[in-house]
Parts: C-alpha cells; sequence; structure tokens
C-alpha cells in the first residue's frame, strides 16, 4: 500500500533534514508542508528529498497537516501517517502504526505517548491530560493521548477526512471526525523524546488555553 | 395559569432547534454527543421559561433581586451576544483566509484537484 508521510514544520530548519531521512527508510514518499517559515526549513526539506509544499502565511498545525492530507491524497497515498517535524517522535514506530491499517483492522491509528514507559515532564502530561478530558467533553470519546501529532489514516479516513481547525484544536477535531464517521479506531503505545528544543517548541499554557477556547466554542457552532 | 408571549415563543423555539439538530445528527453533520449537549441547552431555556420559579433560586443563589440589578445583567447579556457574534464573524473570516492559503500552497505545488479537474 502506498504509504506516504505529512509533515508539517514551522521554523524547523536544524531538525527537518533528520526526521526527513528517518522517515523516508518507512513510508514511499514525504510530503514537508512548510507553515510559512522564516528561516530555511523550506530549502533544507527539498535538499533532503521532500516534496515540499508551501503556505505562503502562517495559519497553524491544523491548517498545515489538512494541506498536507490533500496534498497526499492528490499523490495517490493509500496510508497517510502524519508525524511532527521537532524529533520528538520515533519514525521506527512507524509500522507498528500502520500494521493495524495494512491488516483492515482500523481507519485510524492513534500514537499513545503514554501507553508505555517514556520520560515525559509532569506539565505535559498535565496538559494532555487536560486536553484529553475535554476532547472527551466535546466528541464523547476517550483517547489516551489526543493531543499526539503522530498518526496514521487508512484509506477510509483518507477519503472523508475534512480538517477546518487551523491551530492544535485539530488534534480533538480528529478525534470528532473518527467518532462522525464511524471510524474504527487502534491506539499503538509509541516512544517520545522530550528535549529542551522539543519543550520549547511545543504549546504555552496561555496557548492551550485559546486551543481548549476554541474547541468549546467550535463544538457549540457546529 | 396566564402564559406571556414569552413562556410560550421560547419553549416553541427550543423544540425547533432541537428537532433541527437532531436532523442535523441523522444527517450526520453532528455527532450524537452535540446533539445531547444542543438538547440539554434548549432543554434549559425552554424550562426557564415554562417555569420561571426556578428563577428564584437562581436570584436566591446569585443575588440578583431588584431591577437595578435585573438592567445591568439584561446588559450584560446583550454585550455577551455582540461578543459571541463578532467571535463567529472572526473565526469565519480566519478560516477562509486559511482556505485561500491552502489553495496557493497546492496550486502552487501542482497538487490542487480541483484545478486538474
Amino acid at each position: 500500500m502506498k504509504t506516504i508521510a505529512v509533515i508539517p514544520a514551522y521554523n524547523e530548519e536544524s531538525r527537518v533534514e533528520v526526521v526527513i531521512n528517518d522517515v523516508s527508510q518507512y513510508v514511499s514518499e514525504v510530503i514537508v508542508v512548510d507553515d510559512g517559515s522564516s528561516d530555511a526549513t523550506a530549502l533544507n526539506a527539498e535538499k533532503a528529498g521532500a516534496k515540499l509544499v508551501q503556505h505562503v502565511e502562517n495559519c497553524g498545525a491544523g491548517a498545515a497537516t489538512m494541506t498536507g492530507i490533500d496534498a497526499a491524497r492528490a499523490m495517490g497515498a493509500e496510508i497517510i501517517v502524519t508525524i511532527d517535524a521537532d524529533e520528538q517522535h520515533n519514525p521506527k514506530d512507524i509500522p507498528a502504526l500502520i500494521t493495524p491499517l495494512k491488516e483492515g483492522r482500523a481507519d485510524v491509528v492513534f500514537a499513545n505517548r503514554f501507553g508505555q514507559k517514556n520520560r515525559i515532564p509532569f506539565v505535559r502530561r498535565f496538559a494532555n491530560g487536560c486536553g484529553n478530558i475535554l476532547t472527551f467533553f466535546t466528541t464523547g470519546k476517550w483517547v489516551s493521548d489526543s493531543q499526539c501529532g503522530f498518526k496514521a489514516f487508512g484509506p477510509k479516513a483518507i477519503e472523508e477526512i475534512d480538517l477546518k481547525m487551523s491551530g492544535f484544536e485539530f488534534c480533538s477535531e480528529i478525534v470528532r471526525e473518527t467518532v462522525q464517521h464511524r471510524w474504527r479506531m487502534q491506539q499503538i503505545p509509541t516512544k517520545v523524546l522530550y528535549s529542551e528544543y522539543t519543550l520549547a517548541k511545543g504549546q504555552s499554557f496561555a496557548n492551550g488555553i485559546k486551543t481548549a477556547l476554541k474547541v468549546l466554542l467550535r463544538s457549540f457552532l457546529r | 395559569m396566564d402564559l406571556t408571549f414569552y413562556q410560550i415563543i421560547a419553549p416553541v423555539i427550543a423544540v425547533v432547534a432541537i428537532v433541527y439538530a437532531w436532523s442535523l445528527v441523522g444527517r450526520k453533520k453532528k455527532t450524537m454527543w452535540e446533539g445531547i449537549l444542543w438538547t440539554l441547552f434548549w432543554g434549559l431555556v425552554a424550562s426557564l421559561a415554562m417555569f420561571p420559579n426556578l428563577m428564584n433560586w437562581v436570584s436566591a443563589v446569585t443575588g440578583i433581586k431588584d431591577r437595578e440589578n435585573a438592567v445591568f445583567i439584561t446588559f450584560f447579556g446583550v454585550l455577551f451576544f455582540i461578543v459571541f457574534y463578532l467571535v463567529m464573524r472572526l473565526e469565519e473570516m480566519e478560516q477562509r483566509q486559511t482556505r485561500i492559503v491552502r489553495k496557493i500552497a497546492l496550486r502552487d505545488s501542482g497538487l490542487d484537484e480541483d484545478e486538474k479537474e
């Protein structure tokens, strides 16, 4: 099955090449969506051999992910893997993530950073816990790691997915899409590596509050 | 029992809103969960209209006992509605801008499926 990786990237010039090289070993093609970076992310992504799609303006992780999914669809993807560009995920987990899709047991697979022993700072555990509770409140579905960017989509999900949220709220929206379209879901424990870099790049507390408000507002406006 | 106009119209609107929400659930535009949340919200609106004495309890809890406070709360509600409307419009505009940026990105990469058709 043709597997394409989608990497949304914003100012990741120092990491994106390594991630592309590591991910390339497990997928047919790699798409990098440069979300209006002001550094050399786009240049480095092309140098590493990825298909580059560039936003002229920074729109957020959700918009970049959906652009990547659209691009992968146009390239005939049968499986799409989304992965962060900051090296926090281990590409060696990709085969385990896509196995349920290949075997026809799932339509969407969520990575679960809390499913195995990982060194995760307390603040991150707390923030992700709040994200999980909020996602459950708005969608009615419990996902152990709803805010993780490492996911895999099978043919049914690729055909039906339509994300409208631009920022980090898209993670909760994917859970909503799972409920809405009745996708079969699986969760696979994966490795995660938190470094000073990934912690600095991640969401701030204020951003988390903003994301939470947006999720609540959108679920009410629909 | 003398019913006021509000006591008649609010439950009617609530019923229409609930039916509409569940028709969206039926058409798969809303999830079952969202249907339940909408039902609870409009159910509360209808209950307050039909049983205004419920407000006695609310006023006892919140301390809104005189007209001045009622006026203050009413205008607070109006302002809340205006902010809500503005937020909705901003959301719409942000989504439109994102759609344009995404479309340009896909077109420039030769991957826009609409263009291909």
